[in-house]
């Protein structure tokens, strides 16, 4: 009576197990509600990044409105230091491509940042406009729902893999086929997890496209999806196993994913921010104010000792007039900069540790290590914060000596030479 | 009768414990192929454990477990290929209709059967042709059974375990389930079966135990035209009753 | 009334043998401990260190050696918006937005120096405080405890024998809620006994820790009354349990989150170098104080010479520079004004469509509701942002009549070897110069702010009350 090649068997096993699986309502309702959640967390992402490259393309002509009109005054005088002074200069840092799927930081910190050849320290920590009411709960993205509504969802389809048998009265039996259960189990916690995961990283590798993102880090991001949806079905199969009722279950989990995804790091954060104290960022900026403040009441030439011991190639300079000259200026405005250099090196190390401290965090609570690893493939992190004021200093100081060959050596500055300027890039 | 063939089921000298407590304690039965044997008790007295031991979900600490030859504890997934099993309620997926039922547990089973070989053996189970293709939500025990026992014949097995098969089944059930017993017993299956229903065991066994503190008190073989003293049997499984 | 106390008895030995609901239990209220603690210390670091930085910016001031007064300007003044004392009941947007903020004259300045910025990417799960703990943690507890709690009856049959012995299913419902609402009662106490405390270590108005107590015990009460509901309706306890944590998830986590989203795309806001660039924009059209032929500054000159009835700039009685400083000041200020209520006028049309959605999730209501009346919320912050710029504009309009009438417009002009020295006026004035005071907002006021989210939440519970009534006619009907 072998009429049925034996090979077929597990083909109709797995059939059968995705047909049971979609006659489930539960199941069934589960994997449609993380399609409709997971394509409107990249569809969300997808808008705001949207938002915030037209920003970006929105500085050239407000930019080229504003310098203009500078340009047409500062040509009639054509002093290299009120061109300084005036001029604003724009910075950005556009998304990558797999911004949408984290947006981390770039919906509070700013991705636009206008900087003059000023005093930079007084510049470099402001912040754009945003309401804090609607950053306050933090963002909806492709993030959030794999890390905060993913184990629900395991929760949710696999919390009675295990005890849902033998409720239902049919463990024993199962146990009695050759084989035993265990197959059975696996089978189903795969295809479980399997439909689970498409669902969810699906929608996200189609916007990883979309936007052009890198393969590498779009399939990377996919791995750590897998594996953090994966974690969450061991974990439940094992409640599952060990465990008595289903509802017993599913509470115990429900309880244990309270604890991991929102009490622990707000623990956590609490403990990082008092271990590793930051010295207030309003302290640099409060110094460096003293210090430019400060060269208005002491000796013109002694600011000028100061700058031309650190900045030799401008020493050749012809001496100050007796009348003001923006060389001064802007040359009490660097030393004020560097006064403070130190400090502000501390600062950036603390931020960097406390952002370390947290990412180490992630090797024991997974939710904290998928959204650390997500927002660092996705450059939206704190890390990338300093990484884009890196990037606006070291432009800084390209301005600086822009305008400084101007002004040290006395040279007019007229309207052609505003195009002369240098132009921020990205990299 | 020429040589006779070895049983299908064999327990010798079982000892089996749970902790501290004994639960079968030097238990022996055997099971020949094409016959039914009953195993009676209380509860309590070892019966389910009986089972258990002969599927591999317990160990013996002594003694001896075969089935088809084979020791569960030491190959289950060898036993458990000669072996169908039904529990006393039999629970399937409610999800799924009868035939489904029977494709996915006979592939589960490693053993696929066409749809016609399926709907044949529903048929010959008693199933009603109309409930082949319905969801088995609404099915009663007695249907489940009946399923179930259709999948045991297709997969073949020399050996049937039942638990309580007709616990909950009302009269007319009951008979179905008697007439398809020894129908299956009849192919050459080894059916032991565990039971509190001692009429069904008259009417169907060809061997009656009684199990009490985990090792036969008494069993009985099936002789002559009335088969047992029911009488008899009654008063030694129920007690005398004082009237 | 007795058979109300039995049943509701009956339900708390249930909870007591419940090993894992005590330990969450124990543990939530512990939790609530740690976050009073944590977030009172550390509401209390945040004030004494902006208190600190005050102080020393304050003092720096007012050390200021004599100078010409439009270096003050320039100087400028740092202030920080101090912390109220019910910030460590509910820290609201405190953390998102800059406390620190440098005012100098022509220029509108950020408030710098948020805790976001500064921290981890922790921060951005959620802070631990105590409303954090009511408005997430404590619905998902009541669920644990209560789910089962009528459904468990009807699953296991146990309900008709039940009202079979004489209960009412009126009764029955409200033994059961009386069970739930008394775990509530367990689970809110601590928290409302460190608002207690937070309110009488400081000289805090009743009215916003009132409207904080009733917002919360009417938040808890209908998350009791809803799973009272659930319970009842539905026939199994795991599917009662699943539907509430569906209904926790979408309406604490999922809701809070979607709704900003939906109020940035449909309010868009402008960001900063749009701003700037148009408030630039409208300055050169209003006028070029730095260009001679410019028709605003010219009328503004004939009038000032009017007044003064002379025909010369160099005849006045008082330094025209700081005149037009003055005058050019109004304008940038006036611009300033318009630009940023525009703003703000489109944040506040987005948080009120979040409030607006806070009609689907009470959550988002009590989160508005709380930081109202904490005084942490959005208007909070403009609040400070608005007496600052108003400080800001006293302070630099001060400076520039000293200049107007403190250095003549010859000394202004001149650059011979002392002319250094005579433009400079003498410190006295700086201390003279009272110092950034806040206004907290009156405690009636962020009563009042709280009003539409104590409706909202009062609402829902009416709603669910009703509900539930409609349910217990049904119960054991199936």
């Amino acid at each position: 009576m072998g009429d049925t090649p034996v090979g077929d068997a597990l083909m109709r096993i797995w059939m059968y197990e995705a047909r049971l699986l979609m006659r489930s309502r539960l199941a069934a309702f589960a994997l449609i509600l993380m399609a409709v959640l997971s394509i409107a967390a990249v569809i969300a992402g997808l808008w705001e990044v949207a938002s915030q490259r037209a920003a970006i393309a929105r500085i050239a002509p407000a930019q080229a409105d504003d310098i203009g009109a500078v340009a047409d005054w500062i040509d009639k005088a054509k002093d290299p230091g009120s061109a300084a002074y005036y001029s604003f200069h724009p910075t950005w840092d556009a998304p990558s491509p797999l911004a949408f799927a984290a947006i981390g930081m770039r919906d509070v910190a700013p991705y636009i940042l206008r900087v003059r050849a000023l005093g930079l320290e007084a510049q470099i920590y402001d912040g754009d406009v945003y309401n804090a009411e609607l950053a306050l709960p933090g963002r909806f993205d492709f993030a959030f729902v794999l890390v905060f509504l993913g184990p629900l969802f395991v929760i949710a389809l696999f919390h009675d893999l295990v005890s849902g048998e033998r409720e239902a009265g049919r463990a024993r039996m199962l146990a009695a086929l050759p084989g035993g259960s265990r197959h059975i189990i696996w089978r189903r916690g795969m295809l479980r997890l399997a439909l689970l995961s498409t669902t969810l990283a699906a929608p996200f590798v189609a916007g990883a496209i979309w936007s052009g993102a890198d393969g590498v880090a779009t399939l990377t991001i996919v791995a750590v999806a897998i594996a953090y949806l994966a974690f969450w079905a061991a974990i439940t199969t094992l409640v599952s196993w060990f465990g008595r009722s289903s509802v017993a279950n599913a509470a115990m989990l429900a309880a244990i994913w309270l604890m991991t995804a929102l009490i622990a790091p707000t623990l956590a954060h609490v403990a990082i921010n008092q271990t590793i104290p930051v010295d207030q960022g309003a302290e640099i900026v409060l110094a460096q104010r003293e210090q430019v403040n400060r060269a208005w009441d002491i000796p013109r030439e002694e600011t000028m000792r100061q700058f031309y011991a650190a900045h030799p190639e401008w020493a050749d300079s012809p001496p100050l007039p007796a009348t003001f000259h923006y060389k001064w200026y802007f040359a009490f405005h660097q030393v004020g900069d560097e006064a403070v250099a130190a400090k502000v090196r501390a600062y950036r190390a603390g931020l960097e540790r406390r952002s370390q401290a947290a990412a180490a965090l992630g090797w024991i609570l997974p939710s904290v290590g998928v959204q650390a690893i997500l927002t660092r493939l996705a450059g939206t992190d704190l890390i990338a914060q300093l990484d884009y004021q890196d990037r606006v200093r070291a432009y800084h100081r390209r301005l600086r000596n822009f305008y400084y060959a101007y002004m040290f050596r006395d040279r007019p500055f007229g309207k052609a030479d505003f195009g002369k300027a240098p132009r921020f890039s990205q990299d | 009768m020429p040589t006779n063939p070895p049983p299908s089921i064999v327990l010798e000298d079982v000892i089996l414990a749970y902790g501290e407590h004994r639960v079968l304690d030097g238990l022996s039965l055997s099971v020949a192929p094409g016959s039914i044997y009953a195993l009676l008790g209380g509860n309590g007295a070892g019966k389910s454990t009986t089972l258990s031991a002969l599927l591999g979900f317990a160990k013996p600490e002594s003694g001896t477990i075969l089935v088809s030859g084979i020791d569960p504890a030491i190959a289950p997934d060898d036993a458990r290929r000669q072996v169908a099993y039904l529990p006393e309620n039999v629970a399937l997926y409610e999800h799924l209709s009868a035939v489904e039922n029977s494709d996915y547990l006979l592939a589960l089973s490693g053993s696929p059967r066409s749809r016609d070989t399926i709907i044949t053996a529903l048929d010959a189970a008693g199933l009603q042709e109309r409930a082949w293709d319905q969801r088995l939500g609404g099915f009663s025990k007695g249907m489940r059974q009946k399923v179930a026992i259709a999948v045991a014949l297709l997969r073949e097995v020399p050996v049937l375990l039942l638990d309580e098969p007709t616990s909950g089944l009302d009269p007319r059930a009951t008979g179905d389930f008697n007439r398809l017993a020894i129908a299956v017993r009849d192919r050459g299956t080894a059916i032991l079966m565990v039971t509190h229903d001692l009429l069904s065991a008259i009417d169907i066994a060809d061997r009656i135990g009684f199990l009490d503190a985990g090792r036969i008190a008494e069993e009985v073989e099936a002789a002559g035209p009335d088969r047992f003293d029911i009488r008899a049997l009654h008063a030694r499984f129920a007690g005398p009753v004082a009237v | 009334m007795s058979v109300v106390r039995l049943i509701a008895r009956d339900e708390w030995r249930l909870m007591v043998r419940n090993r894992v609901a005590v330990i969450g239990l124990c543990l939530t209220v512990l939790l609530t401990l740690v976050a009073i603690a944590t977030s009172w210390t550390h509401q209390r670091g945040v004030a004494d260190l902006r208190a600190r930085h005050q102080a020393a910016a304050s003092e720096a001031f007012d050390a200021q050696p004599d100078r010409h007064p439009h270096r003050v300007v320039h100087y400028g003044h740092f202030i920080f918006r101090p912390l109220g004392p019910l910030a460590a009941f509910d820290p609201g947007v405190d953390a998102f937005t800059g406390n620190s903020m440098f005012l100098e004259g022509h220029r509108q300045n950020t408030a710098n120096f948020g805790d976001v910025r500064q921290s981890s990417l922790l921060i951005r799960f959620g802070q631990l405080t105590p409303a954090f703990v009511l408005q997430v943690v404590a619905p998902l507890l009541l669920i644990f405890l209560g789910y089962g709690a009528i459904a468990r009856e009807t699953e296991s049959g146990t309900l008709r024998p039940l009202m079979l012995q004489g209960a009412s299913r009126a009764w029955i419902v409200l033994g059961k809620s009386m069970a739930l609402g008394a775990v509530a009662l367990i689970v809110g106490a601590p928290a409302m006994a460190g608002l207690a405390l937070i309110a009488t270590q400081s000289d805090t108005s009743l009215f916003p820790v009132l409207a904080i107590a009733i917002g919360y015990a009417g938040y808890l009460a209908l998350w009791t009354a809803a799973i009272v509901l659930v319970s009842a309706i539905v026939h199994r306890r795991r599917d009662a349990l699943l539907a509430l944590i569906a209904i926790w998830a979408v309406t604490v986590v999922l809701l809070p989150r979607v709704a900003p989203d939906i109020a940035s795309v449909r309010y868009p806001l402008a960001n900063r170098i749009q701003t700037d660039v148009a408030i630039a924009r409208d300055l050169r059209a209003m006028g070029d104080s730095h260009d001679p032929d410019d028709r605003h500054f010219a009328a503004f000159k004939q009038r000032t010479l009017a007044r003064y009835g002379v025909s010369r700039i160099e005849d006045l009685p008082v330094n025209y520079k700081g005149l037009l400083a003055l005058e050019g000041e109004q304008m940038t200020s006036a611009l300033f004004d318009r630009y940023s209520s525009q703003s703000f006028a489109t944040q506040e049309q987005q948080n009120a469509l979040v409030r607006a959605i806070g009609f689907l999730s009470p959550t988002i209501a009590l989160r508005s509701l709380s930081m109202a009346a904490a005084g942490t919320d959005l208007a909070g912050h403009r609040r400070f942002l608005k007496q600052a710029e108003a400080y800001r504009y006293s302070l630099v309009q001060r400076l520039n009549r000293l200049q107007a009438e403190g250095v003549t417009y010859a000394d202004d002009n001149a650059d011979d070897a002392g002319a250094d020295r005579r433009k400079r006026v003498t410190a006295a004035n700086w201390q003279a110069i009272p110092d950034f005071a806040y206004r907290p907002m009156a405690g009636s006021d962020g009563a009042i702010a709280a009003l539409s989210g104590l409706a909202v939440i009062l609402g829902w519970l009416i709603a669910a009350a009703l509900a539930l009534a409609w349910a217990t006619r049904r119960l054991g009907t199936r």
